[in-house]
């Protein structure tokens, strides 16, 4: 028994050793240094109590930031499940246009979101853009993108979207095939119709998918940087700017590290209550059979 | 099993020797600002002369790993980790020195420079500076002259210009925010202008809060700025890269760009259809003045194990004509050192030369120098807050008052850290 103690804790160290080292220090040094002035690079620093997480509160910049980055976490969290769902449902069949058409949502996921962002950048421009010189040629006139920065993060957050709606609808598909045919058989005998198997029994079943898609879609939002850092790097004058390019942009553009690891776990605490209020919602949904 | 043992020794006594070897070895890191016309193949070029003049030392050569990254930022990174180079290019030393990361240079040490006093923050000079750069409106001759326009003097005639170009369906500027730097300049310009040429260390009195940025001639110049990125810019100025702003001049798409004298790189690359002349950005009541960027240079690291070496690197990129010539012309910079550097010049760069030659000079808005720099961080929020948000139609004072408020945060950050 002793043995096995042993054989499970050795097991289990690496797993432990790699958590700690990459999650469990950095985070706690985070929290150390968001009460410090610590600007990064001196070697000193002095404790300063809440100071930063006062000043960050008065600091307009960070509402912004907040603003921008629930807009693109509400819009893509929604494309990515609505959308995921149908997707699946839709393409879950067993034929090759129904498999072509998954390996085309799903192709965009394996590329780098910052070639993602590049192309699409190219692709919005105003002129030149494909998107407006196929618009040119039905005689539209050309879409700025950019000209305000509702437009830009809408944009921003489809583009967001297209990159990463493969894995999720993936999960989904899954998802799906864990639902025992005969329960669909049994209600299709029984008399319902799509539109009721699809809300009575798919959805319900489909539950353990959605707590997963919904966190992780909601965690990916919150921590958006690398699509925005490219298309707009967060501006004009900051505008489209989320809570990490922030955080980056404080930490090395104004030696700030104190202040921007207090932005950080500022973010971390949000993703942790609203990933906790989550799953108990979805979880509370999960049905057996 | 002896056998064995005998030979784990050995291997062990030659890695031994190998490594004490390597240690022995006089390695000094540099970090360089790799662009388009400076690659790292250009520095390795000077790595590489070095090494073939001292063959004790060896130089590596490192440098910012992404254009998302910029070498300020990369170089904090490396000053966080322990791992700060020996010598670098630096851009901001304002943004190092309170950690105390740079060796200040001895008094005489820079002699070979026209200006070794320039930049020196609190008495000591800190960067070698290797170029001076300067700001003006390029612009293009053939499309002034197909529409009767001279050279503008004044804001006035400027506008009037612009107003010409408009009428003819001509874009008058091109300018662009996507990048967030390009359209600092033109506002560097109108605050070197309306500013800092009536008192050229504005910026030590902003720094001792003897001053406000609210005030009316920064108010004044912010405003001309915010004229020339609203009215006679296009409607897409957010959507527009650097790349782009190029491209629009140079295919003819608008007839003016305002920016750095490094753009004689691209004129002298010759692709364009027509010819192109330079301008300073005029005043109220003349074009007198222009601004010049004296920023950059070589500095070296306060934790160096070699500081007379690094010294010496310095002196030898600065000495050899040729290699400092071969610099100069990447971007037709002008040169910093008393002794004169030949190079293949443009026509319009020599242009440039004798413009200014009667011109009062002063430091680029954004970029001051010594004890006239920035406060930590106001750099990037000059260029990627205020000067978009003007650019966008902001109030030019609201926007100023921000900027006052944030030097109270940066001012701040500084008490506390004393």
């Amino acid at each position: 028994m002793k043995h096995k103690k042993t054989h499970d804790i050795l097991l289990a160290a690496p797993g432990y050793l790699i958590y700690t080292v990459f999650m469990i220090i950095p985070l706690g040094l985070c929290l150390f240094y968001s009460f410090t002035n610590w600007d990064g690079i001196s070697k000193n620093y002095k404790m300063i109590g809440f100071k930063n997480f006062v000043r960050l509160f008065q600091d307009a910049s960070f509402y912004n930031a907040l603003k921008v980055t629930l807009i693109i976490t509400v819009i893509t969290v929604l494309i990515y499940n609505v959308l995921g769902v149908f997707l699946a449902v839709v393409l879950n069949r067993k034929n090759r246009a129904c498999a072509f058409a998954k390996s085309a949502i799903f192709v965009p996921t394996v590329l780098s979101s910052v070639v993602v962002a590049f192309i699409w950048s190219y692709i919005m421009q105003k002129d030149g853009g494909i998107i407006n010189t196929i618009l040119g040629v039905f005689g539209i006139p050309p879409v700025d993108f950019y000209d305000t920065p509702m437009h830009t993060i809408a944009m921003i957050s489809v583009i967001i979207s297209w990159n990463g709606l493969g894995l999720f609808m993936v999960i989904y598909v899954a998802t799906l095939n864990t639902i025992p045919q005969e329960l669909m058989e049994a209600a299709e005998v029984d008399g319902a119709n799509g539109v009721q198997r699809f809300f009575r029994i798919t959805l319900p079943l489909m539950m353990p998918g959605i707590t997963i898609n919904s966190v992780l879609s909601m965690a990916g939002g919150l921590k958006q940087y690398d699509h925005v850092k490219v298309i707009t790097g967060g501006g004009p004058g900051g505008a489209t700017q989320t809570i990490t390019l922030l955080s980056v942009e404080k930490a090395f553009g104004y030696n700030r590290r104190g202040y921007s690891s207090a932005i950080i776990l500022v973010l971390f605490i949000m993703i942790v209550i609203v990933s906790v209020i989550q799953i108990s919602i979805t979880k509370k949904r999960e049905v057996e059979y | 099993m002896k056998k064995l043992l005998s030979i784990l020794l050995c291997v062990l006594l030659v890695c031994g020797t190998f490594c004490t070897a390597l240690a022995d070895e006089t390695k000094i890191v540099f970090c360089v600002n790799i662009q388009p016309q400076l690659p790292l193949e250009f520095w390795q070029s000077i790595a590489d002369r070095y090494m073939a003049a001292n063959p004790d030392v060896k130089v590596e050569i490192i440098g910012n790993p992404s254009s998302n990254v910029t070498l300020p930022e990369y170089e904090k990174n490396l000053l966080a980790t322990d791992q700060f180079p020996d010598i670098m290019v630096m851009q901001n030393p304002a943004d190092f020195v309170p950690s105390g990361a740079l060796l200040p240079f001895e008094d005489g040490e820079l002699d070979y420079l026209v200006d070794p006093e320039v930049g020196k923050i609190g008495g000591k000079q800190y960067v070698a500076n290797y170029k001076k750069q300067i700001i003006g409106v390029f612009y293009n001759k053939d499309m002034f002259a197909a529409n009767g326009i001279e050279v503008p003097n004044t804001w006035d005639e400027l506008v009037a210009a612009s107003d010409k170009l408009l009428a003819a369906g001509i874009q008058p500027f091109s300018l662009g925010l996507k990048d967030g730097w390009p359209q600092g300049q033109l506002a560097n310009m109108f605050a070197g202008t309306d500013l800092l040429a009536k008192d050229p260390h504005w910026g030590a009195k902003r720094n001792a809060n003897e001053v406000k940025f609210n005030n009316p001639d920064l108010v004044k110049g912010m405003q001309k700025y915010q004229t020339i990125c609203t009215k006679y810019s296009g409607d897409n100025i957010t959507g527009i890269t650097y790349t782009q702003m190029l491209e629009q001049f140079f295919t003819g798409k608008a007839a003016m760009l305002p920016i750095g004298s490094w753009v004689n790189a691209e004129v002298a690359k010759g692709e364009q259809d027509f010819e192109v002349g330079w301008f300073p950005i005029p005043g109220d009541e003349n074009a007198n003045v222009v601004s010049v960027f004296v920023n950059e240079g070589l500095s070296i690291g306060a934790g160096t194990k070699y500081p007379e070496i690094c010294k010496d690197f310095i002196h030898f990129f600065f000495t050899d004509k040729e290699l400092y010539g071969e610099f100069l012309k990447s971007e037709q910079l002008f040169s910093t050192t008393k002794e004169t550097v030949e190079y293949d010049m443009i026509p319009l760069r020599k242009n440039m030369e004798e413009q200014i030659a009667s011109m009062q000079e002063v430091e680029g808005f954004e970029s001051m120098t010594g004890d006239d720099a920035f406060l930590p961080g106001l750099k990037d929020y000059f260029t990627n807050k205020m000067t978009q948000n003007i650019a966008i139609g902001a109030d030019v004072e609201a926007e100023l008052d921000a900027f006052d408020a944030e030097w109270e945060i940066a001012n701040e950050a500084i008490e506390d850290a004393q």
